[in-house]
């Protein structure tokens, strides 16, 4: 049924028709167009759709439409004046309380109404305030440093929270830190999510998925469906084309809609268009299929079972992927060894949880171009893989990414909405939008692997590491996704940290009937990283040997190639080791604090750039399926840029397809950019979101767009100033040789008085020549890794390093773990943005934590997740956090645009062991199995005095 | 993710919706704060026919105190029952729970009415409520009576109320002096986290020093709440001290009833009842002691 109500709405008096059920959340974003308020779960679990209610902070998602008349209704889009942020805008734009912008919405407004009833909270009541607004990518430091701001508190020295090395004058703009190029849109809701976005003619999109973890479709009938009143089309697996696509060419394995089986709850079944989401949900429930249920499998020691139910035909005893790897002799490693210990560890399924559920909308143009808007962290390989699908040429395909709420990996492959709601429009002539439910996003999954380890490690008297024996058995889930490539990374990575002179890793990719595992922030390596830190501490320990003095004794090297042939360029991980002793007081602390305390360390580092792209041989043509055969080198550049000056020479536009995703990377390719130029970054603008204006650029993953992105952006900016040079010259009246450029001045080297600027020299580059535009791109080095099976992954142009220490108390007798402190140090090379880099730790820091002690996919044995929403799949709070300290050292990449290395994900690689050795610290007792819950603590713990 | 199709009653007065009630029931639910009825007709979890919104009902707002006690409407929301200087003075231990209650947004939103009326298990009012000796006010067409909050529950979301019912209010008497309470909980995250276990103690102690009674309430480790008899067979007469309060832990542990689920295991829980009983005891020792000083 429809009502009418008058509301009231930032001051101003709307009267609108709506449904009688519905939300004021859907009101607000879908009939007055104030999308700034997001839906992040629509069950009143994440803060996202937060907006005041007579200066109330409520979630709009559980509010009705229908009981508002009366109320006076605050969204983020009423807080700024006369488009003048107000001060709590202001300080979260200037304090470093902005990443994705998904939560923002919604802290902002619940700080405004904190500090309009209490001008001057304490933190503790600040983080009170805020402990039901979610934010997964800050750590909620920036936030609380924000808020302290907003509340006109003194500014605290930046040295209390982190150390960042001095530069001098050796570069203007990078190394600083410049406020975000995209905080004002997303501190004012402007900021245009996926979602958000309407297109003239917009219908929307849902997919019906399997209530069972495995079965053979027998019949569906969808009848009922497009007998709906709204329904414009539905579509089976018969309507999608016979082709397999996934993430790792050599085993694409899934439709876009189930051919005649599933294999777990969720699978994708069929999809329907309609007038609007609800009408599609509806229409889904009216889809009748039958199954003949199988048997299902959910833990690879049964699935690889003798008589186990096989999940594909081609997945013999259901082993998707079986790595052995052996450099040296660890059998004579462990010969030589003065102590041997083996122990076994048990990791976590774990979600990337990105505030913004993954979605998308498609539409086809006139002359057959998909248009595809798609929250991705990839543009370029779902452009391949919609070209792959759908037999099209690339070139027919244009990406738009609009602003992303957090990745974190899961958005990092082509998803099954991308694909229908590009079938879907095709089939109504409609654009399509699709959004994944909370739910859905738990259920299509995507999330860490959960790895079973036995390792097995040998080391000298000293302390030295002689050998290192692993075993690893990955829950795959049922389809492949990244999961080649993560088996791979489990092993590839672990040599890079510490000297291994003999090192074997067998590893097996075991597929199960529950969503497929991918790639999550430090795909691969966090499980295995946090067994082997936690293996090198016991023995430390009973060697008598100092946890960061065993680690001093092993670190790695710069310019080292290890035993599996990677190839470590800058490396300052012993800096980072002496500086959290340092900071922390580790001396002082280690082994004297009182039961129920305790400190631990961990370490960890990351690529920097995958040294491989994902798929082989040249961008393929749609005809071209066959896979080509590898060659050691990049064939096709993994960067591309292209900057664009101004006729009249006052801006430079970049154009670049690397994918901001929240991370920051638009405002460091921007500052490097502008380095390169010569100019402020506030002269440059970046339009990374569109295919069709940028070259092919990878994406978002393995920390690579810092790297290898701002090669290309500062090759393109150099290539613009080349360029200038003959014209500055001749303005100068000196050569070219001669001529400097920095500060939007060009000058003469030695005479840095005759200058002239910049923007005068570019008018008559364009006067004379036409448009004046620089080119750059960015292949990774020739001949990365070794010649084995499985080389290439591991691979990068550099690594970096970091470790970090962790301060708990535990209460001993529930088991409950209060993270106290944190302080990490890392090798990320140059900083360029050291304020970005800060948050990057700090978001992994809370974000290893989380998922150290509370997070985990649980399931019934049917399959089923049990916990699919933020209200039992609990992700930290703003109260959960603790104080973190972030400091880099001194360290200069050369493979690295002016020095810079990762940060992104190496930051979160030392977190686990950290947490694990700080409880083990303080309890007397090592837990192995993730999550260390309270009730492993408790359970270790009797096991002990037994 | 939306909400069903439903028909919506808008109730302007209490008669009204115990009225809407009697001719819609089962098929019909008292909407309140609507967040917890929101989400489980969203997610499926429940399904109904039609909502009576009871938010207009202007009896059934507003906390009042007198020389006997505390009234709290129905409609009282979380963070206004936090914020009410009465409650702050005289009923301060049920700041315990209500402070700990979902997130803030929820609490602007969720009423003490529905944290009763929801009857799930691990709802954090009941137990202080209990202990602190509250009834519960039930009116229908034909009257109204007064029921022991801990005589309202049954199982989990299922109570006593009847069809043509609903309740108006939750009634706290003034404790007298030497009585303390206080509620201890148990989550996995500090905030906006359901209980995985919630104890709250009531002691009132005698002018001697000893125990006269003690309260001791278990919620989220059995279908309803669950007042420990056993607890407070062991615990009158005897001294408040660790060694007593350790024992009572024990026999809470031995009375609870709880069941595994994604929160916690039920050895685990019976674990942690034994810490909270004895912490909450102690809290509510100490808080006694103060009345009396």
């Amino acid at each position: 049924m429809s009502v009418t109500r008058t509301l009231t709405v930032n001051g101003r008096k709307y009267t609108v028709a709506f449904d009688d059920g519905e939300t004021l959340l859907d009101l607000l974003r879908n009939r007055l167009g104030l999308t700034g308020t997001k839906k992040g779960c629509n069950l009143g679990d994440c803060g996202a759709c937060t907006v005041l209610i007579d200066n109330k902070p409520m979630n709009a998602c559980l509010l009705l439409a229908r009981d508002m008349e009366g109320r006076a209704i605050t969204t983020i889009e009423g807080l700024a004046v006369d488009g003048a942020l107000s001060p709590v805008q202001k300080a979260f734009v200037e304090n470093g309380g902005i990443q994705c912008g998904f939560c923002t919405s919604g802290m902002v407004l619940t700080t405004t109404a904190l500090l309009r009833e209490n001008p001057s909270p304490t933190d503790d009541e600040i983080k009170t305030a805020l402990s039901g607004n979610l934010c997964r990518c800050t750590g909620y430091t920036g936030i609380l440093r924000s808020v302290r701001q907003a509340a006109g508190m003194t500014k605290e020295s930046d040295a209390a929270h982190e150390d960042t090395p001095s530069f001098g004058d050796r570069f203007s703009t990078v190394g600083s830190s410049p406020t975000r190029v995209d905080a004002v849109d997303k501190v004012t809701g402007r900021a245009q999510y996926t979602a958000d976005i309407t297109l003239p003619g917009t219908i929307h999109g849902k997919i019906l998925g399997s209530p069972i973890a495995h079965g053979i479709i027998k019949r569906i009938d969808t009848s009922k469906a497009r007998a709906l009143e709204g329904v414009l089309a539905v579509i089976t697996g018969a309507d999608v084309p016979d082709i397999l696509y996934g993430v790792s060419p050599a085993r694409y394995d899934e439709y876009v809609l189930a051919k005649d089986r599933v294999r777990y709850v969720g699978d994708q079944v069929a999809a329907v268009a309609a007038i609007d989401e609800r009408t599609a949900e509806m229409a889904c429930a009216l889809i009748e299929v039958e199954y003949e249920e199988l048997p299902a499998v959910f833990d690879p020691f049964s699935a690889l079972a003798e008589g186990a139910p096989q999940l594909h035909d081609r997945y013999e005893r259901n082993i998707n992927t079986h790595i052995s790897h052996h450099f040296g002799d660890v059998e004579r490693g462990f010969g030589d060894s003065f102590l041997v210990r083996e122990e076994k560890f048990t990791g976590n399924h774990v979600h990337q949880a990105p505030l913004e559920p993954c979605a998308s909308i498609a539409k086809w143009d006139a002359d057959g171009t998909l248009v595809l808007y798609t929250s991705t962290q990839v543009p370029h390989y779902v452009q391949y893989m919609m070209a792959h699908v759908l037999e099209m040429p690339l070139g027919k395909i244009r990406i738009m990414r609009p602003t992303v709420g957090g990745g974190f990996g899961g958005k990092a492959e082509t998803t099954p909405l991308d694909l229908c709601a590009s079938l879907l429009s095709r089939k109504t002539g409609r654009p399509v939008k699709m959004v994944f439910s909370r739910e859905e996003m738990f259920r299509h999954g995507r999330g860490r692997h959960k790895q079973h380890m036995n390792f097995r490690l040998g080391v000298d008297r000293d302390g030295k590491i002689r050998a290192f024996d692993s075993e690893i058995y990955l829950d795959g889930g049922a389809y492949t996704s990244f999961g080649v490539a993560t088996a791979y990374y489990a092993g590839s990575m672990i040599p890079t940290l510490y000297h291994i002179p003999n090192y074997r890793y067998e590893g097996y990719r075991v597929m199960t009937n529950k969503p497929a595992c991918g790639a999550m922030r430090g795909h691969g390596v966090p499980q295995p990283r946090f067994a082997f830190e936690c293996l090198l501490t016991m023995m430390a320990d009973e060697l008598g040997i100092d946890p960061v003095e065993i680690r001093r004794r092993n670190a790695m090297d710069p310019n080292t190639i290890t035993v599996n042939d990677l190839d470590i360029g800058s490396c300052e991980f012993r800096a980072t080791l002496d500086k959290v002793a340092e900071k922390t007081n580790w001396n002082e602390k280690y082994g004297r604090l009182p039961r129920g305390k305790g400190i631990g360390i961990g370490c960890g580092g990351f690529v920097s750039g995958a040294g491989y792209s994902i798929y082989r041989g040249q961008v393929q043509l749609s005809h071209e399926k066959g896979r080509a055969p590898f060659e050691k080198r990049s064939i096709f550049p993994h960067a591309n840029a292209i900057v664009h000056i101004s006729e009249d020479g006052t801006a430079a536009v970049l154009l670049i397809g690397a994918a901001e995703i929240g991370q920051g990377s638009d405002t460091v390719l921007t500052q490097m950019c502008a380095e390169a130029l010569g100019i402020p970054p506030s002269r440059v603008r970046i339009r990374s979101e569109d295919s069709d204006i940028s070259g092919l650029d990878l994406g978002a993953y393995s920390s690579r767009v810092t790297l290898m992105g701002g090669h290309a952006v500062a090759r393109a900016g150099r290539d613009v100033v080349a360029k200038m040079m003959p014209y500055a010259a001749k303005l100068l009246e000196c050569e070219a040789s001669e001529v400097s450029v920095r500060d939007a001045k060009m000058y003469v080297t030695s005479d840095p008085s005759r200058s002239v600027p910049w923007e005068e020299v570019a008018r008559q580059y364009f006067n004379d020549t036409g448009p004046l535009v620089g080119t750059g791109w960015y292949k990774p080095p020739d001949g990365l890794g070794g010649d084995y099976k499985g080389a290439t992954v591991g691979t990068s142009p550099a690594f970096s390093f970091g470790s970090a220490v962790c301060e708990v108390t535990v209460d001993m007798e529930t088991g409950q773990v209060t993270l106290d402190r944190f302080t990490d140090y890392h090798d990320c090379g140059t900083p360029i943005n050291p304020r970005g880099v800060h948050g990057q730790v700090e978001g992994a820091v809370i974000m290893g934590a989380s998922e150290t002690i509370l997070e985990e996919t649980q399931f019934d044995n049917k399959g089923r997740i049990l916990n699919p929403d933020f209200h039992s799949y609990q992700i930290m709070t703003i109260r959960d956090a603790p104080e973190i300290f972030s400091g880099l050292v001194d360290s200069y990449e050369p493979r690295g645009p002016f020095g810079a290395k990762e940060i992104g994900e190496g930051s979160t690689l030392p977190v686990l062991g950290a947490v694990a050795h700080a409880i083990a610290n303080a309890t007397g007792v090592w837990v192995t199995d993730l999550p260390i819950t309270p009730e492993r603590i408790l359970a270790a713990m009797r096991q002990k005095k037994r | 993710m939306y909400l069903p199709d439903v028909e919506f009653h808008d109730a302007t007065t209490v008669a009204e919706a115990t009225e809407l009630m009697a001719r819609f029931a089962p098929d019909a639910r008292y909407l309140a704060g609507g967040t917890d009825l929101l989400v489980d007709l969203k997610t499926g979890r429940d399904k109904v026919g039609h909502l009576i919104a009871i938010g207009r009902i202007d009896a059934l707002r507003g906390v009042a105190a007198d020389a006997s006690g505390l009234r709290i409407g129905a409609l009282v929301t979380a963070a206004e029952l936090a914020a009410s200087p009465v409650v702050r003075e005289r009923f301060a231990p049920l700041l315990d729970a209500v402070r700990e209650l979902a997130a803030p947004q929820i609490r602007n939103m969720a009423t003490i009415g529905g944290n009763i009326t929801s009857a799930v298990p691990s709802a954090d009012m009941p137990p202080i409520l209990i202990a602190m000796r509250a009834s519960v006010a039930l009116q229908s067409p034909t009257g109204e009576r007064f029921i022991p909050l801990e005589s309202y529950f049954l199982g989990p979301r299922v109570s006593i109320r009847a069809a043509d019912e609903i309740v108006t209010a939750l009634l706290v008497p003034q404790p007298p002096s030497g009585f303390g309470a206080a509620y201890a909980r148990f989550a996995h995250r500090r905030a906006n986290s359901c209980a995985v276990a919630g104890v709250a103690a009531g002691l009132q102690l005698n002018a001697d020093g000893t125990i006269g009674d003690a309260r001791v309430v278990l919620g989220a480790v059995a279908p309803t709440p669950l007042l420990a008899a056993t607890v407070r067979a062991y615990l009158i007469g005897r001294s408040p001290d660790n060694e007593s309060f350790g024992e009572a832990g024990r026999l809470a542990a031995a009375a609870a009833a709880p069941i595994t689920d994604v929160r916690g295991t039920a050895d685990f829980r019976r674990e942690i009842v034994t810490v909270l009983t004895r912490r909450a005891l102690a809290a509510a020792s100490q808080r006694a002691k103060e009345t009396t000083s």
